[in-house]
């Protein structure tokens, strides 16, 4: 079936079928091998993309129900290389190790930075609930949001 | 969820053959057919046509992980998205019509939305999972410890169902079979739920693992009704507990006694029936101790 959608700003045209996966069609048609696949179920938020500025998992969505959206993945964060101020305060505070939950906690972020509502850290903490780190142990990924909140 | 994980894995082995061939990519979910009405007429007349072998898709939360797991494996898929009529929260007098595929985030920005309703929802998942889900597809999807049926239950909702054949109103009492389980026919479509704005304030308490998770139980009250859920297969009235704050009953350890004999409970990996009791009590308790305050307070 015919699917349009604009990604990073740019326009996609394609015939998908529809049992095809957002995430799927984002990393392995497009190449925007940034969104990252857990555990493929809801659970994790690794995935999470910006569909018309709102964080979803894109392993939840099927392709199509994508058509006529706005897609924002990680890669738009930086992109001419230069790190965007909440990527920097993540390099700073060390928020990531193993850096493989990190385009999804991005995203999230990206929609609490957006909206432009501020949080402190224990609703912060609540907020991010939905994406899983490994590595990290959270703090300092609340330390380099809070930092951005300024 | 927790038990999904080993599902998952165990799909995606069996399907390794064909989920890599399909030309450009990677596809989960079993071959169906997708359709996507823009009109309530024409999505009744394509699950008219299709009854069981079709599935409608409302916010994707539950039924894609079902479909790429290959649990639900329908021919036909119906993707409500453009169906204008299921997305509207109309307020009629004493009752706050909503829409289907009105999304949780949507009704957490509703302002008519009753207390406990405003309570219980940042309880659904996380923001991002608030983002997509609906009511409706919450209530067809029938989890046991979902917020949604246990609300519509303890406000007295009901649901309005709709076919070519026509349309009829289910109370929340008769909707909710069990898990999974509703009272729609196959070849109905939950078109709205019917909430009746309740006068005074409520109580609603959950205990989850993590924030974002099903509850393990939960409770609820309002104007006297009384509601657990999680505990049992589907969202429970408490009658006894209801009769004793009718005749005067106060909250305390006799309250939470009653409660907790008729507690309907199982046990399973997360929580053991017994814990699904006693904890249920407490929050019946801590729930019939809120909305007192809230009538006191008013
Ligand atoms: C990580 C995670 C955590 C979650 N935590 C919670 C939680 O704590 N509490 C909670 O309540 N939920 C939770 N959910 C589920 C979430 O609330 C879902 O949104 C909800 O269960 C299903 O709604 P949906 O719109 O996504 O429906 P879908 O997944 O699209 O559909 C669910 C079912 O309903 C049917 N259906 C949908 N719409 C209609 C209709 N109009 N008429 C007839 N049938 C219909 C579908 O065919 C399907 O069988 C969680 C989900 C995830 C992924
Ligand atoms: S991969 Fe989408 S939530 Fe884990
Ligand atoms: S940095 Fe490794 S999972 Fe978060």
């Amino acid at each position: 079936m015919e699917l349009t959608l604009n990604v990073n700003g740019r326009e996609w045209r394609g015939d998908v079928p529809g049992r095809l996966i957002l995430a799927d069609l984002l990393r392995d048609r497009l190449h925007l091998t940034g969104t990252h696949l857990g555990c493929e179920q809801g659970v994790c938020g690794a995935c999470t993309v910006l569909v018309d500025g709102e964080a979803v998992r894109s392993c939840l969505m099927l392709a199509l129900q994508a058509d006529g959206c706005s897609i924002r993945t990680v890669e738009s964060l930086a992109p001419d290389g230069q790190l965007s101020r909440i990527q920097a305060a993540f390099l700073r505070h060390r928020a990531l190790q193993c850096g493989f939950c990190t385009p999804g906690f991005l995203m999230s972020i990206t929609e609490l930075l957006d909206s432009g509502q501020r949080y402190n850290r224990e609703e912060l903490a609540e907020m991010l609930s939905g994406n899983v780190c490994r590595c990290t142990g959270y703090e300092p990924i609340l330390d380099a949001v809070l930092e951005c909140q300024d | 969820m927790a038990t999904w994980g080993l599902h998952a894995y165990r799909a995606r082995d069996l399907t390794q053959h064909d989920w890599r061939t399909e030309a450009g990519g990677t596809v989960k979910p079993a071959p169906f057919e997708y359709h996507r009405p823009g009109s309530l007429a024409e999505a009744l007349e394509v699950i008219g046509r299709y009854g069981d072998e079709l599935k409608p898709l409302a916010g994707g939360q539950s039924l894609i992980p079902m479909l790429a797991m290959r649990l639900a494996r329908p021919s036909h898929l119906m993707d409500l998205q453009r169906v204008a009529e299921l997305r509207r929260v109309v307020r009629e007098g004493n009752v706050l019509r909503v829409g289907a595929m009105v999304r949780h985030r949507d009704m957490e920005r509703t302002a008519e939305v009753p207390s406990v309703v405003a309570t219980a929802i940042p309880h659904i998942g996380h923001f991002q999972i608030r983002n997509r889900g609906t009511v409706g597809g919450s209530l067809a999807h029938m989890d046991p410890a979902a917020e949604w049926p246990a609300l519509s239950l303890l406000l007295g909702c009901s649901v309005v169902a709709v076919s070519t054949r026509g349309s009829r109103r289910i109370p929340a009492d008769d909707f909710a079979i069990g898990p999974l389980m509703t009272a729609l026919e196959p070849d109905e479509l939950m078109t709205e739920l019917l909430v009746p704005l309740p006068e005074g304030g409520g109580g609603f308490a959950e205990v989850e693992r993590r924030s974002g998770d099903f509850a393990l139980v939960g409770a609820g009250c309002q104007d006297g009704t009384v509601v657990v859920f999680g505990a049992g297969p589907r969202p429970q009235r408490l009658a006894m507990t209801e009769q004793f704050i009718k005749a005067g009953g106060a909250p305390g350890p006799e309250l939470e006694n009653i409660a907790a004999l008729e507690i309907v409970a199982r046990g399973d990996i997360h929580a053991s029936a017994e814990y699904r009791r006693r904890t249920g009590a407490t929050l019946v308790n801590r729930v019939v101790r809120q909305s007192r305050t809230h009538v006191e307070g008013t």
